[in-house]
């Protein structure tokens, strides 16, 4: 079967057959998290950095991460491609479990720091992930 | 325009500049999203100085830190590698997230400013 691109993750082309899609699933999953992990640290080099919403967004980026490496695991996607997808959920678990994680944290609204309006620059770019409609999970 | 409004613009750029940065290390580097986006928040930025030259900023030193964060972004905004041709990676049959593009949503993180 042919061999199509369909995303570059951490510097690598991936590549998978055509039709395949338990493996395009993971792949897009992963494409959004680099893009969402980016822009987290650079949420992290503001003054989000002493706030809650930060924190939050990336204990649910941990589990999410870890519940898509769980899928990974169960799933039916070739050997060797599991393995290079698993190792990249790894860098990344890695780049969030480097993030601020403590929710106790006053949010910087309500500490009269962020006066941006009613939205939030965390939940937005948490929100970036919703930017994938396809493929469907597959069923576990 | 105030000084609040500016420094907001200014943190939500740094945001979307950080995600395009993303962006240019994925197949998006050849993408023609990405190379509108560049030029568009590249317009973001620079309309930021005029506004930042037209602001009534009492105090000099606040002025400085301001225009020297948006000479930051707009190097950064300069320096996003995009492919000298590029083309929908959706057209291109390498892209297959569905009908959205990350890059046209990261650019849309400026829409919470208010």
């Amino acid at each position: 079967m042919a061999k199509i691109r369909c995303g570059r993750i951490l510097g690598e082309d991936i590549y998978i057959e055509e039709g395949d899609t338990t493996t395009l699933y993971f792949i897009n999953q992963l494409r959004a998290y680099q893009v969402v992990l980016a822009a987290l640290k650079a949420l992290d080099q503001d003054i989000c950095h002493d706030g809650c919403s930060l924190p939050s967004t990336v204990n649910i980026v941990i589990k999410r991460l870890v519940k898509l490496k769980n899928d990974l695991e169960a799933s039916d996607a070739a050997a060797e491609k599991k393995k290079s997808l698993l190792s990249k959920i790894d860098s990344f678990l890695a780049d969030a479990n480097r993030l601020p994680q403590d929710t106790s944290q006053t949010c910087r609204k309500s500490a009269g720091e962020c006066v941006m309006g009613s939205g939030c620059f965390a939940t937005g770019a948490l929100n970036l992930i919703k930017e994938i409609t396809e493929p469907k999970a597959p069923k576990i | 325009m105030q000084t609040e409004v500016l420094e907001s613009q200014i943190r939500g750029l740094n945001i979307v500049l950080g995600a395009l940065q993303a962006a240019t290390g994925e197949i998006c580097k050849s993408c023609i999203n990405l190379e509108g986006a560049k030029t568009k928040v590249g317009k973001m930025v620079k309309k930021l100085g005029m506004d930042l030259d037209a602001a009534s900023i009492c105090c000099e030193k606040t002025k400085t830190d301001l225009q020297t964060r948006i000479d930051s972004l707009s190097k950064a905004a300069e320096d996003l590698q995009v492919a000298e041709e590029c083309e929908c990676q959706k057209t291109a049959g390498n892209c297959k997230l569905g009908a959205e593009c990350f890059v046209t949503a990261a650019v849309d993180l400026m829409k919470l400013v208010q």
